[in-house]
């Protein structure tokens, strides 16, 4: 029902020397870390393994293996841009175990069939867990409901039309009856169709500037309020995608200081960027939600920092480079971020002191695996007799980020050239060393 | 202004790029072979008359030669997108391509991936530059402002749809540089306040508060193909409140001067009576595109060592 890396049962892994931080349990201290048989046999000081490999991670962090919730991998339907194989790649090189795939593939994640063809896939092909997110609504279309009750039984762990809101509030308020009824979180991609036809970026001085069509904070605000009534009335529990706005920010502090099963996700880029981007780098920063302006950013970081935005996910969303090289109005929205999502999110919440690393970890980790119920599983946690997920952080390691450097197919993102700190140098899934930074890369 | 040897925007802080363009083609020395074995494209993916013409004629006086492309009768109808079809003809080897695109950033997005110069005719409601340029050589040569080329002291009023507007962002931007007090007016949705305030200028709603203290009064076009008929009410009179009309025309400051970027709509935006009038510089306005893509042509050649 859920997927599994290929199980490696004959080797041990060691991971020597580094601070353990296990969020969901409240540890924080120096010892190694043995994994047998696909799952954590010990965690202690000074343990040993013989004929185990060993991973120094001396000057590290060892965490849970992170989770990121919100990815596009692009199979099937666009695998000229990413598939599984590629994107769960990209996923360990940035140090993430588990990924939650949106259902915007073609054919989309509607129907059981679809999930369990995608389970199966990233079984063979994967490198990570992949779990999917199926959809509300038939086609994402939000006129009639997809099979909620059958993709949940396949094994989907979220409902969202992804790259579409479900604009209908009637068909919305069905949607999240058939979640509240399966214990789903509802993911939703607030943005209203009807404000925002034809909008390219944020609407403010440089869209005007640029003549470009504008995306106003409301068209993300006014379905936030919308979903957040909703939610109270159906008890689902409601989940804003990659939030943009400050006034989303507040309506998410409001909802949860009432009680409400209501949170929210940051991404990268709206964690360290504004429109002025646009002007820099086009269409590269084109995205969806649009960046907006500074304080945007900063109430956003804010509510990381107070506990108003709990989990942090990339919107990792693959596209070829000719498909980007178009003018603002026809070029694709999104950018990738499984690779620089970690350094990334450091640069904007840790290295300026907003929250510290345990923090961090809790928003990759234990977070969203309570979003999808994938802490039932022992997700998300670093325990003795869970899960063999664990990722390798060396909080320190300074790198360029580079498009020779990146596994996934497509190189989409802003950030090249941008120097950052902290990066994933081994990830561990299920037991199986599925990533591990080259030594002489190691060195800086 | 200028980014390397490509001409995109009339965005130039200190306005010393515009002058010494705007005094080159004022003094018109150009050598006739100045562009003499080079090659100039003009690729329009938008229809054009006198941006196009203005542009083959200026190459042709440096002694270039000229091919003009346009997506009519083109592999555009094939499917090829822009991208490819500027590669398809930069490689065939031009110095020079001159782009019009209905998007705002077309030409950015191809300088940024071009061997040759590249110069910005047109993107969607972005920027016009050369024909910013062109009003700036106009207006100070008939408002005498062409020593220096300092425009402070002076009003101008830029009438119409400039939400849609190119021209508007171009010259808003380029003649305020020069020292102008530049006012965006227009009904509220085709001159909303944000607007003035990311182009840092004025925005009034009522031209007729306006007419009698503009030195020049620059009407746009309706662009009806950008859907400059949605931003209004049904049944909305335009003319009433923004037509400059023989009534309004009359009580201009004596000297006081009437643009139009062209292609007009006579009798919708404008009375003929005004455009063929005395104040009218509309035909001076083109004249002024040949010398003004002449200097263009020459700077960009230059500035491609």
């Amino acid at each position: 029902m859920h997927a599994q890396p290929r199980p490696e049962t004959s080797s041990a892994v060691l991971i020597r020397g580094g601070r353990v931080i296990d969020p969901a349990s409240g540890a924080d201290h120096a010892a190694d870390v043995l994994i047998r048989n696909g799952r954590v046999e010990a965690i202690g000081p000074d343990l040993d393994a013989p004929g185990a490999e060993v991973l120094d991670a001396t000057g590290c962090l060892v965490t849970p293996g992170l989770i990121d919730p919100h990815v596009h991998l692009r199979e099937p339907g666009f695998t000229h841009k990413e598939d599984i194989a590629s994107g769960t790649g990209a996923a360990v090189a940035g140090g993430f175990t588990t990924v939650c795939c949106m259902p915007n593939t073609r054919p989309t994640i509607d129907v059981p069939e679809v999930v369990c063809w995608i389970t199966d896939r990233a079984a063979a092909t994967g490198c990570c867990r992949v779990f999917c997110v199926s959809a509300g609504t038939l086609g994402r279309k939000g006129v009639e409901l997809a099979d909620i009750d059958g993709c949940v039984a396949a094994g989907s762990v979220g409902i969202s039309d992804d790259g579409d809101a479900i604009a209908d509030p009637d068909i919305m308020q069905r949607v999240l009856e058939r979640c509240a009824e399966h214990d789903r979180v509802f993911m939703q991609h607030c943005q209203d169709p009807a404000m925002t036809a034809g909008s390219v970026m944020h609407e403010g001085r440089v869209s005007r500037r640029l003549g470009l069509t504008g995306w106003p904070r409301e068209a993300e605000e006014t379905i936030v309020a919308r979903d957040i009534d909703l939610a109270r009335q159906t008890g689902a529990r409601y989940h804003i995608q990659h939030i943009s706005s400050a006034g989303t920010v507040e309506l998410i502090r409001q909802a949860r200081s009432e009680g409400l099963a209501v949170s929210g996700e940051a991404s990268p880029h709206h964690l360290l960027l504004t429109d002025e981007a646009i002007e820099r780098l086009g269409s590269a920063a084109k995205m969806n939600p649009p960046l907006r302006e500074w304080p945007d950013v900063l109430a956003l970081r804010e509510g990381v920092a107070d506990g108003t935005v709990t989990v942090l996910a990339t919107d990792h969303a693959p596209h070829a480079t000719d498909e980007k090289r178009n003018p603002m109005a026809s070029a694709p929205f999104g950018i990738i971020g499984l690779e620089t999502a970690l350094a990334l999110y450091a640069e904007a919440l840790v290295h300026n002191g907003l929250i510290g690393w345990d923090r961090l970890i809790a928003l990759m980790t234990i977070e969203p695996a309570r979003l999808c119920n994938l802490d039932q599983q022992g997700l998300g946690s670093l325990t003795v007799g869970g899960p063999g997920d664990v990722t390798v952080i060396d909080p320190e390691r300074e790198w360029v980020i580079s498009p020779d450097d990146l596994k996934g197919k497509s190189v989409n993102t802003p950030f090249l050239g941008r120097a950052v700190r902290g990066r994933a140098v081994a990830t561990v899934v299920g037991g199986r060393v599925a990533f591990r930074l080259e030594r002489e890369a190691a060195v800086v | 202004m200028w980014d390397g040897p490509h001409l995109l925007t009339t965005h130039d802080p200190d306005g010393d790029e515009v002058r010494a363009l705007l005094e080159r083609a004022r003094e018109e020395s150009f050598e006739p072979d100045a562009l003499a074995g080079r090659a100039v494209a003009t690729v329009f993916f938008e229809d054009s008359t006198r941006t196009r013409v203005s542009f083959s004629l200026a190459g042709q006086r440096l002694g270039a030669r000229v091919v003009d492309w346009s997506s009519r009768g083109s592999s555009i109808s094939k499917g090829e997108t822009m991208t490819d079809t500027f590669w398809t003809i930069e490689s065939m080897g031009f110095d020079i391509v001159v782009v019009r695109h209905g998007e705002s950033g077309a030409a950015r997005l191809l300088a940024d991936h071009a061997h040759c110069a590249v110069i910005n005719a047109g993107d969607g409601t972005h920027q016009h530059p050369t024909q910013a340029l062109t009003d700036a050589l106009a207006l100070g040569e008939a408002l005498g402002r062409e020593q220096g080329w300092d425009f402070s002291g002076l009003r101008v009023a830029i009438v119409g749809d400039c939400v849609s507007s190119r021209v508007a962002r171009s010259n808003a931007g380029l003649l305020g540089v020069l020292g102008a007090a530049v006012t965006l007016v227009g009904p509220e949705p085709m001159a909303p306040a944000a607007l003035g305030e990311a182009l840092g200028c004025a925005v009034s709603h009522d031209l007729d508060a306006e007419i009698g203290r503009a030195d020049a009064v620059m009407t746009l076009r309706m662009q009806l193909e950008r859907g400059a008929g949605t931003l209004l009410p049904e049944g909305y009179d335009y003319r009433a409140g923004f037509a400059l009309t023989r009534e309004r025309a009359e009580r201009m400051k004596p000297g006081a001067v009437v643009m139009h970027p062209g292609p007009m709509n006579r009798g919708v935006e404008i009375d003929g009576a005004v455009a063929d009038g005395p104040r009218s510089l509309i035909r001076k306005q083109v004249a002024a595109g040949v010398r003004v893509r002449m200097a263009v042509l020459e700077e960009a050649m230059r500035r491609s060592g």
